[in-house]
């Protein structure tokens, strides 16, 4: 690979805005379309839960949570219920990894586990102990390993000291999936969020995600635009579809369908797949469940109708 | 658990994950073609008119061809009521204080608000366009023009002291519009106090629906009226006795026509012509961003045109990859369908680009369409035209919508060379992430408006209009509400129409010229020849006529200037355009304040030669001293010029700028040989242009007096005086296609032909129709109008953020 991909490149911050603005204008899904795509969305999501007051059993809760994402009877209504949907993984902290591997065993299903490592969500840790934080990760049974990368190094313009980092973390994962969260919200320019992201993909990722979701600001619609023209830039270079996922701030079923068709419309129909693409959340579920209801029903759903995770 | 509403299609769509239709209703729009009884007529004067016996014209939605409503087309005396009640309506409406008007336009902006539905449902059913743009786009621009407007009218009366309201003006719109384009003429003609008389085309329903919500606000029922009807009641509008301007916005030949035929009527005219806009991506250019340029001004029902794009060679290859990746994604359908980028505009326009297409093909162009669009008329797919060679008759045309022609371009100046080597001169686009670059190319373009890194961006506040054949007239902005404002005190325009002037020989021969016998007199003997490129030259025709003083006596010979020395002096012009036009304004004053100062030195033979021609000396030195103010004033007050916006929903400034027109043809008026020769030089000059002027034919030996010095003074070519046959020089310079705008100061046969001439190249003109001008008056003499007809605006877009 080639530092030179990412010494040419201008982003333009006033032109990506308004295109982000447009972008959710410009499309948008009603009735049968809409309940399509936010079943889809579902099985898109990283069920995630990152606090300090995690134990195993809201582990236990959201795992289950992961397996049956939507009430039954509301998929058998739209017909979807053999469909097998469930999120796409379920994400925790390194030390509730065996935790949520239990859980899923128990609930009989293979739904991956992602764990975040590598001195999480700050990154400022030494690089040794980020490195073992993944192999233990890894050892106990994370298949996905989201790994924060040292924004000291983007912002000091240290891209390969930044693609040696992210190939170690690479090296680490082993077999596992790795995913790498660029914390687009401590970057400090657009441009340089395409060359992290850029970055990244050389090295190795086989994800790159927006934030933590712990910054100040988070998946936003600018950064992706940016974010998703580095993949298509790198796919067109190398033939490698890397993966995006977006996390941080995305609530509610109307964010997630904006979400879709921006991968939809940046990217095309082919990354719009569990493999290609993931939504990193933990509220969203739930939104998207009452819109479900509300789609099959006709009425809104009181709290109390949807089981919580 | 009720009842299950889900379709059966979920699962595949959940497969395939592909848009679906989100129709919007229009149960509103027809409710209110209803309440006509789906029969639309005119409304005039606050109340429906629907007259008996008149044609019909259905109104159809473009894309089902379903018959919406009929629409009466009006007849002459349709015209005449609406102008009649314009008329009255002016009397009252221009005698109110701008607050009045003010608070007129905020309530009609608050009906808008509360009746936008009705309002873009409507708009997109009968135009197709994309309801999105309709409804995020239009609607609410409409209402920000009224509230600036409303504020532009409540401090009329400080802000525009001196200036006062022409009074009816007639608006014809072309037959795609968005009722946008009525919006930004009818709200600045509105606020200073104009009424308006809008002719609209056959079948558009929404000028008619926004006259209605006007006219039914109460007590200004007359100011707005709609009359729809065909394009051949557009000379009958503008030869209305009352109509003070017609406002054209349409297509170049049109607008040509009109041109022409209005030479010498009442109206004034202004003139938007053409929609084609220009796309420059240079190397540096953040790629994706530009793309989504291109969609936005060719692709997303936001622009009325096509694009010219000019790419820059070293990223052609990319740049073409990304435009055709992205077109694969456009989507095109129903404009009433919430989720399309393009609606469909009608049989006409499909023809139009179907033709051009097949054009461009059989020249060797190559054409690449995409997108998801229905096969069925009248869509049309996203276009882009390729290799189409320069010189091929379809690269001149204008591009029609939705088309884009792409051509390469290898050096920023050349780009300059290609893109300003067209008659058109509407919007441009530069993109390029290197600012000492993209401000030399947006001050370059010859052009109304330029984006930087952003295209189709508009506000109220900022002028829009054009250059070249893309006609003069502005919208927008303070010179939006000048083109509808005369300096207090000038009569009313008034017909100068000669209907026997024949344009073919009117000033095509001269008369010859014999001796008139030896000059006589103590004053040194007058300079000779025609000043041209800064020296005195013998004229092409070697011959002379005399000229008398007030007494009757030969006063002196001047030289007999033709056809060639006009082409000649223009030449000169043109030569010393570039460096004139690049000086500071500083500089410029500089000059003129040397040229004062010489006038002042010469002032006893200049005042000795105005005594000749009959004046008092005391009078006359007057007119010397005031001339030299005259320079100097101008000098100074062109230092500030042009100036910063700030646009809602921009970070970054917008530059109004003050530019010259080029090369400026200004006959003199025959009284006041020296005043006024000055006075319409120092505007004309201070502002950068390079000038060719007929001196006053009966005294010019003032005018080659002064010669004399700015032949020391200035740099060569800068100012150029050319005597001979006044109707002789006017025609060669009215028909000179590469004069930029004339000044005609002199009979109402001359104004007549001037304005007619100059449809040829659409240069803007202001003749006086044989109306004296108290030069002597600083309102008159030295007035702001000077300074607005002496530049052009140009508006330049400057978005930031890192």
């Amino acid at each position: 690979h080639d530092l030179s991909w990412i010494s040419k490149i201008q982003v333009n911050h006033p032109a990506v805005l308004r295109r982000a603005e447009q972008i959710q204008a410009r499309r948008t899904v009603k009735k049968e379309w809409q309940a399509a795509w936010l079943l889809k969305a579902v099985t898109f999501i990283d069920l995630t839960t990152l606090s300090g007051d995690d134990t195993s059993s809201n582990i236990q809760r959201l795992c289950y949570k992961a397996k049956y994402p939507i009430r039954e009877d509301l998929l058998k209504a739209l017909n979807m219920h053999d469909k097998g949907i469930t999120t796409a993984a379920v994400c925790v902290y390194p030390a509730r990894v065996c935790d949520a591997v239990k859980a899923l065993k128990a609930a009989g299903c293979n739904i991956p586990v992602a764990s975040v490592a590598t001195g999480f969500p700050a990154g400022q840790t030494h690089l040794k102990t980020r490195l073992e934080e993944i192999r233990l990760a890894v050892e106990d049974g994370a298949t996905e390993i989201d790994v924060v990368i040292n924004r000291s190094l983007v912002l000091t313009g240290q891209w390969e000291a930044l693609y040696d980092e992210i190939r170690q973390f690479r090296k680490a994962c082993g077999e596992a999936h790795l995913k790498t969260i660029l914390a687009t919200g401590e970057l400090g320019s657009l441009t340089n969020v395409y060359k992290a992201s850029m970055i990244a993909m050389m090295a190795g990722s086989d994800f790159i995600k927006t934030s933590t979701g712990k910054e100040t600001v988070n998946a936003t619609f600018p950064v992706a635009i940016v974010m998703l023209r580095a993949i298509r830039d790198f796919f067109w270079k190398t033939g490698n579809k890397i993966g995006f996922k977006p996390a941080g701030g995305i609530r509610s079923a109307k964010d997630s369908l904006a979400w879709l068709s921006l991968v939809k419309e940046e990217l095309g129909d082919e990354w719009l797949k569990p493999e290609l693409f993931r939504i990193g959340a933990s509220t969203l579920l739930s939104d998207i469940e009452r819109q479900i209801y509300h789609h099959v029903t006709g009425r809104y759903a009181a709290y109390h109708d949807l089981p919580m995770s | 658990m009720a009842a299950t509403r889900a379709g059966p299609r979920a699962r595949e769509i959940f497969t395939s994950l592909e848009y679906g239709p989100v129709p919007e209703s229009h149960a509103c729009a027809l409710a209110w073609l209803d309440t006509q009884d789906r029969c639309l007529g005119h409304y005039v004067n606050g109340k429906w008119l629907k007259p008996e016996h008149r044609n019909s014209v259905p109104c159809q939605d473009p894309i089902t061809g379903e018959n919406l409503a009929s629409c009466l087309q009006a007849q002459a005396e349709d015209v005449a009521a609406a102008v009649e009640a314009a008329r009255m309506a002016f009397k009252s409406w221009s005698a109110h204080p701008g607050v009045v008007r003010a608070q007129h336009l905020t309530r009609l902006a608050k009906v808008i608000q509360k009746h936008q539905r009705l309002l873009w449902t409507l708009e997109s059913l009968v135009t197709g366009r994309a309801v999105r743009e309709v409804r995020d786009g239009d609607v609410q621009l409409a209402q920000q023009l009224l509230h600036y407007h409303a504020i532009q009218a409540s401090t009329q009366e400080e802000a525009l002291a001196g200036w006062e309201p022409m009074g009816v003006i007639g608006l014809i719109l072309p037959p795609t519009f968005s009722f946008l384009e009525m919006m930004w003429r009818i709200c600045p003609a509105l606020a200073v106090g104009c009424t308006v008389v809008a002719l609209v085309p056959p079948a558009s329903p929404t000028p008619l629906l926004l006259a209605q919500l006007s006219g039914e606000l109460g007590p200004f029922p007359g100011v707005l009226n709609v009359i729809s009807g065909p394009a051949s009641l557009v000379p009958i509008l503008a030869s209305q006795p009352g109509i003070q301007k017609v406002a054209f916005c349409g297509a170049l030949e049109e607008g040509r026509a009109l041109r022409r035929s209005l030479a010498g009527e009442c109206a004034e005219l202004g003139l938007a012509l053409g929609t084609e806009s220009l796309l420059l991506l240079t190397d540096t250019a953040d790629i994706d961003s530009a793309v989504e340029g291109v969609v936005d001004a060719a692709w997303s029902d936001r622009g009325p045109g096509g694009l010219r794009l000019l790419i820059q060679e070293s990223v052609w290859d990319e740049a073409m990859r990304r435009l055709q990746e992205r077109m694969g994604r456009l989507r095109s359908g129903r404009g009433l369908d919430g989720a399309v980028d393009m609606g469909a505009r009608g049989a006409a326009a499909c023809d139009l680009v179907q033709r051009f297409v097949c054009e461009a093909q059989s020249q060797g162009a190559q054409v690449f369409q995409a997108g998801d669009v229905p096969s069925e008329r009248p869509f049309c797919p996203p276009t882009l035209v390729s290799n189409l060679p320069p010189a091929s008759p379809c690269a001149q045309v204008e591009v029609p919508w939705p088309v884009v022609v792409a051509s390469p371009f290898r050096t920023a100046k050349e780009a300059l060379l290609v893109a300003n080597g067209t008659p058109r001169g509407g919007s441009a686009s530069v993109w390029s992430e290197r600012l000492g670059q993209a401000l030399e190319l947006g001050y370059g373009l010859q052009v109304g408006t330029v984006w930087i890194n952003a295209h189709g961006l508009r506000d109220p506040s900022v002028p829009t209009g054009g250059c070249k054949e893309s006609g003069c007239s502005w919208h927008g902005g303070p010179d939006g509400l000048y083109e509808y404002l005369r300096p207090s005190g000038t009569p009313a325009q008034l017909s100068c129409l000669s209907k026997n002037l024949n344009y073919d020989t009117f000033g095509l021969a001269v008369p010859s010229t014999l001796p008139a016998g030896p000059e006589i007199g103590p004053s040194p003997a007058p300079p000779y020849g025609l000043f041209v490129g800064g020296r005195f030259q013998a004229p092409g025709a070697r011959s002379s006529r005399p000229i008398r003083d007030s007494s009757g006596n030969l006063h002196g010979y001047v030289a007999e200037g033709g056809a060639k020395d006009i082409r000649g002096a223009v030449e000169a012009a043109h030569q010393a355009f570039p460096g004139w036009a690049g000086q500071s304004p500083g500089a410029r004053a500089a000059l003129l304040w040397a040229l004062a100062a010489a006038l002042e030195r010469r002032k006893s033979t200049l005042a000795s030669r105005l005594e000749r021609q009959g004046a008092e000396l005391k009078a006359a030195e007057a007119e010397v001293e005031l001339s030299a103010r005259r320079l100097r004033a101008w000098g100074a007050r062109v230092q500030a010029q042009g100036h910063t916006l700030q646009v809602a929903g921009l970070r970054g400034p917008v530059l109004r700028l003050r530019e010259p027109l080029g090369v400026l043809a200004v006959v003199c008026p025959d009284e006041w040989p020296l005043l006024a020769f000055v006075s319409l030089l120092a505007p004309a000059l201070a502002y950068g242009n390079t000038v060719v002027m007929v001196p006053s034919a009966a005294c010019p030996l003032l005018a080659l007096e002064v010669c004399q010095d700015m032949a020391t003074v200035f740099p060569a070519g800068l100012a150029n005086v050319v005597t001979g046959d006044r109707d002789h020089l006017t025609r060669c310079l009215a028909l000179h296609q590469d004069v930029q705008a004339m000044w005609y100061f002199g009979s109402a046969q001359g104004s007549q032909f001037v304005e007619w001439a100059s449809a040829g190249n659409l240069k803007p003109v202001w003749a006086s129709r044989g109306c004296p001008r108290a030069w002597d008056q600083e309102a008159e003499g030295a007035g702001p109008e000077l300074g607005l007809r002496a530049a052009r605006t140009k508006a330049l877009w400057l978005p930031m953020g890192d």
